[in-house]
Order: structure tokens, then sequence, then C-alpha cells
């Protein structure tokens, strides 16, 4: 199964895709949690907590700046940019804060 | 004054905006309000029942050869002054409205609108025009590209985790900016006497205003009216109005 969870800020899609993820872990599924926002909270409502969420962020964000190298494939990215979360929720980042003003 | 709020998608900046508008315009200021968010929100919070307020195709030419600055302008002998006379909506109160990120017509829209935009409100003698702007949700850079006009961003904070956390990013990216405009909070739905605090020690911004929590802005939205035209004596309302006089009263915001 492959979800993909849209809507408008403050509509709960953050909320709703880490109940979901932890709903589908408890039932013993594998999951990945992927945050692709550009504001990336999902590791604050998967209930990893601020500095583990914050930590992914920056690695994503150490790629652009190349201090990390890309990953190759899924795995290598799941397993690098990943951290493991409650319920079995396996949690990665693939978005980053993008800085201000861009030329 | 020509202020901008930025703050988490759904933290309430289009509704605080668009009161923001109507009650400066009320205090007898000229107000020019806009939405450059792609997702436009401002226009039913100021009264208007239409978010079209785009900027006409034909108003925007690609900058000529030989010439130099961005790569689109306004048409040769328009000027932002004129723009906004032509194009920009009235809605209550005298507000004129605008809304950027969407041009009427064919092309590939966006970068066209972006650089007219950006040109009309540099284009704007700023002794005659207030300028409020609504920002998309979010750190995004783009928030910050498009609002250059901006000497004080005002960040709309919710006193919970993700509300925080995404305040704490927006500051941060704020102060990086190479004009770093002055970035004042701004605590929403507040509920408990510990909000505005919780939001002072997670963002360390100067709280400029407390918004209450109020039944009478989520009506509003569910009747699709402005805030201020539903409810003018709510609890919200009036606090936004002790918003404008605070920052009204300091005239280089």
């Amino acid at each position: 199964m492959k979800v993909a969870v849209v809507g408008k800020g403050g509509s709960g899609k953050t909320t709703t895709s880490a109940i979901v993820a932890r709903t589908l872990g408890r039932r013993g599924l594998g999951v990945v949690a992927l945050d692709c926002d550009t504001n990336p909270n999902l590791g604050i409502s998967l209930g990893i907590g601020e500095v583990e969420t914050d930590r992914l962020v920056s690695m994503r964000e150490n790629l652009d700046e190349g201090a990390e190298q890309h990953a190759p494939g899924w795995n290598d990215l799941i397993s690098r940019f990943g951290t493991d979360g409650p319920d079995g929720v396996r949690l990665a980042v693939v978005t980053r804060i993008e800085n201000p003003e861009p030329g | 004054m020509r202020v901008a709020f930025v703050g988490k998608g759904g933290a309430g900046k289009s509704a605080i905006a668009g009161t923001f508008a109507r009650l400066l315009a009320r205090s007898g200021r000229p107000v020019l309000a806009l939405d450059s968010d792609p997702m436009p929100g401002l226009a039913f919070s100021l009264g208007l029942r239409t978010s079209d307020a785009a900027i006409p195709e034909d108003a925007v030419e690609e900058r000529a050869q030989g010439e130099t600055g961005p790569r689109y302008r306004l048409r040769a002998g328009l000027s932002g002054a004129e723009a906004v006379d032509r194009y920009a909506r009235e809605a209550p109160d005298g507000v004129r409205f605008l809304q950027f990120g969407k041009l009427r017509g064919q092309e590939p829209a966006m970068m066209r609108s972006q650089m007219a935009f950006r040109q009309i409100v540099q284009d704007l003698p700023e002794d005659r025009w207030d300028v409020v702007g609504d920002l998309p949700g979010g750190p995004r850079q783009a928030a910050f590209g498009w609002a250059p006009y901006a000497r004080t961003l005002l960040l709309v904070v919710e006193p919970m985790t993700k509300s925080l956390l995404t305040g704490r990013r927006i500051a941060r990216l704020a102060a990086g900016m190479k004009s770093a405009p002055a970035v004042l909070a701004v605590v929403n739905r507040v509920r408990e006497p510990g909000d505005v605090e919780r939001v002072k020690q997670a963002t360390g911004l100067e709280v400029v205003g407390a918004v209450p929590w109020d039944e009478e802005l989520a009506e509003a939205e569910r009747r699709t009216l402005a805030p201020i035209d539903h409810a003018p004596a709510s609890p919200a309302v009036r606090a936004i109005e002790s918003l404008v006089h605070e920052l009204a009263g300091e005239s280089h915001r």
C-alpha cells in the first residue's frame, strides 16, 4: 500500500498521516512514513520528538551543503535519512526547509 | 506601515491579516492588502466574495533586449500606482486588494506574476499606501522572496508544538535574511494564561499581540463571512484592533 495525504495548511494532514502510519504499524505491517512537507513536522506527530525530528531535517539540509552524500537508492535513503519510531514505523525526511532569498 | 503575516498553514494568518487590514483602513489609512498565497484565502477574510484579483496577462511584459532588471516587468508606461488603481479590487472600508501568484491568462504564470507584483509594491510611494500582506504557510523560501516590501513580519503562532516549531524555523530563517525585517509574534487561539509565555519561550520573539480562541471566528469561516462583518465586537476582533493600535503607534513598522 502506498498512500499520500494532501490538503490545506492546518487541516490535519500531518496528524492524520501519523495516526494512519502507527495504526498500520500496530497491525504488524512494515511502515515507512515519508515527510515530504517543506515544513517537516511528521516526527512530532509520530511521537519521535522535536530533537530527533530536527536531526533528520538537518541531515537533509546537509545534502545541499555538500556535507552529506545523496542516497543512491531507496534502501540507503531509508537507512541513512530515517529513524525508528514507535510501533515499528520508520520515518524519513525527504524535503528541506529552503533558504530564504534565492537569487 | 508595511507588514506581512507569516506562520504555519492554518495558524490563522488570513483571518488576522484581513481583519487587520479592515481595521487599519477604518483608522483612516489607505490600505493595500496583498495575498501572495497561491491558495488564496485573504479575500474572504476581507469581506470579498471572490478571490479573483489577479493582474491581467497583458499588464506584464518580458523585458526588452538590452534592458536590465528582472525578466518580466509591468508593461511600459504602467506604474505601480496605476496598476493598483486599475487592477486592485475594492474591499469594504476602502481596502484595495491584489492577489498575487496568479495571473489571468494562459502563460505559466507564477514568475511573471511574482515579478510584476514585486515591481508594483516597490513602485508604490510609501507615504501613500500602507501594505498588509498575507504569505503562504510554512517556512518556504518563497514566503520571504515574496515579501521584500515588509518592514515587519508578523509571525502568527498557535501555542501548540507544531506551530511553535514552525514559528521557530521561520524566525531563524528571517534572522538570516540579507535585509532582515523585524519579526514580531502574534499568538493566536489563546486559551490558557500560559499560552503567550509558551510562544515567547519557543520563538524567542517579542509578542506584540494575543488573539483569544473565539468560536465566532470559526462561525465566520463556516458562513464565508469576514470576521469583522460577522462578529465586529468579538474578543478576537477586539484583540486584532489592539494589535493595529500597537503597530500604528510606531510609524517605522
